[in-house]
């Protein structure tokens, strides 16, 4: 037990602070190195986060890239082919940095202010957004054609080969009609490997109508009835 | 003769006043003394960590804000303090896990004063039985009851929302509640 009594303690714990001040054996740390830290500290947040947002764009343009994104269109099956094409491990580091980030943006009094579930959710959607936002621009189709040519430096140009990007799953086909013929049209495949002859029948799923014309972006899901044959489950013109 | 704030002191210290810090040791030890014993139920180490308190105090004048509080900002680094020494005294256990009460918005009543009455008995029962309430509930109490803060400063020092701190207060009443009836 403690047996001072409280002024002289008062006493003794003021004269140990101010001696220990006055002869130099702590000493005030200088504005700059707050102000440093706090820039860093900022600086890593604002990198953690570009990284996250270039992570969910990454993720999204490999789903319009197989065409999987556009699948659930056509119901319980569309959906089933997006759950099989997504990129497990894109999105497994995806949560990891969202996690980090939400712990490193907890020393700001704007987050903790507020209950975890809600700055979670408000960052969630902010990369939701900004990752869909940056899957539109032209960004990692002239960066996959970088990687693809050996002009990206590594890690990035890893970013773009497998295993973070999937292969689209069997069943589902992204390209562009080249003519039309009896019955369907001939499309070429999104990486200009071939041609694929699409078969349209009366249950194939239309969201956007028949009307299919040469140039048109379109992701077909169906089954292979011959070699580059597909039956089509559904058809959506994907160019808008 | 009108007090000079905490908030001019801090200034004229951060320009270079040491011995003004000295007025910061006089106006904030017996708080501090008393919040260490209500936190940490052990009044042996109390002094040596008030002692550390306002060393890193000084260590770490100039990140304070002039503009803001100075209470809020010297408590923060307290709680720090005493976070620290339960988790050296409990070596092997984890004082604070995941706190499910941040992760959800909850819905409390506002910080409403309690009537003169009703909080003489609430402090009475909190010095009596605060042993046996835990931690975490323990802290919120303590700031509110025996140290005179509001919810906004209470949920400055310990970083968590507002309304998880009505959340923190209400439990750690019915706690007190539950334990003076077991007794």
């Amino acid at each position: 037990m403690n047996n001072e009594p409280p002024n002289t303690t008062k006493t003794s714990l003021k004269q140990g602070v101010m001696e220990a001040i006055q002869k130099g054996r702590i000493r005030m740390r200088p504005r700059w190195h707050f102000v440093l830290f706090s820039s860093l500290a900022t600086l890593g947040v604002l990198i953690m986060f570009l990284a996250v947002l270039y992570i969910a764009s990454l993720s999204i343009f490999f789903l319009h890239d197989s065409g999987a994104w556009f699948a659930p269109r056509f119901g319980g099956r569309g959906w089933w082919s997006l759950l099989q094409s997504l990129p497990w491990l894109l999105i497994t580091l995806l949560i990891v940095f969202i996690c980090v980030l939400q712990i490193a943006v907890r020393r700001y009094e704007f987050v903790y202010r507020r209950p975890l579930l809600i700055s979670a959710a408000a960052i969630l959607a902010i990369v939701f957004i900004g990752g869909f936002a940056i899957a539109e621009t032209p960004l990692h189709r002239q960066m996959e054609f970088y990687a693809h040519h050996n002009e990206l430096p590594p890690p990035l140009s890893l970013a773009y080969g497998a295993p973070l990007h999937m292969p689209a799953p069997p069943g589902i086909f992204h390209g562009t009609v080249l003519a039309s013929v009896p019955g369907g049209f001939i499309m070429n495949d999104q990486n200009g490997a071939g041609t694929t002859t699409i078969l349209i029948g009366l249950k194939t799923k239309l969201p956007d109508g028949g009307d299919f014309e040469i140039g048109d972006d379109v992701v077909v899901i169906g089954d292979p009835v011959a070699t580059s044959t597909v039956r089509a489950f559904g058809v959506v013109d994907v160019g808008e | 003769m009108i007090e000079e704030s905490d908030e001019a002191i801090a200034l004229r210290v951060q320009g270079g006043e040491v011995e003004a810090f000295g007025e910061f040791v006089e106006r904030y030890q017996e708080k501090l003394m008393r919040y260490a014993r209500k936190f940490l139920l052990d009044p042996d180490d109390a002094k040596d960590i008030v002692q550390d308190i306002f060393v890193k105090a000084f260590q770490n004048i100039q990140s304070f804000d002039a503009s803001r509080r100075f209470s809020p900002w010297i408590y923060r680094i307290a709680h720090n303090e005493f976070v620290n020494a339960l988790k050296r005294r409990q070596a092997h256990r984890t004082v604070f896990t995941i706190d499910f009460d941040t992760l959800f918005p909850h819905l409390v009543a506002d910080d409403t004063a309690d009537s003169a009455a009703l909080e003489r008995d609430t402090r009475a029962t909190l010095e009596r039985y605060l042993d046996k309430i835990d931690v975490k509930y323990r802290e919120p109490l303590v700031l509110y009851y025996l140290e005179g803060m509001d919810y906004k400063q209470i949920s400055e020092i310990l970083q968590i929302p507002v309304s998880t701190v009505g959340v923190r207060l209400a439990r750690g009443r019915a706690a007190l509640q539950k334990a003076a009836q077991v007794v």
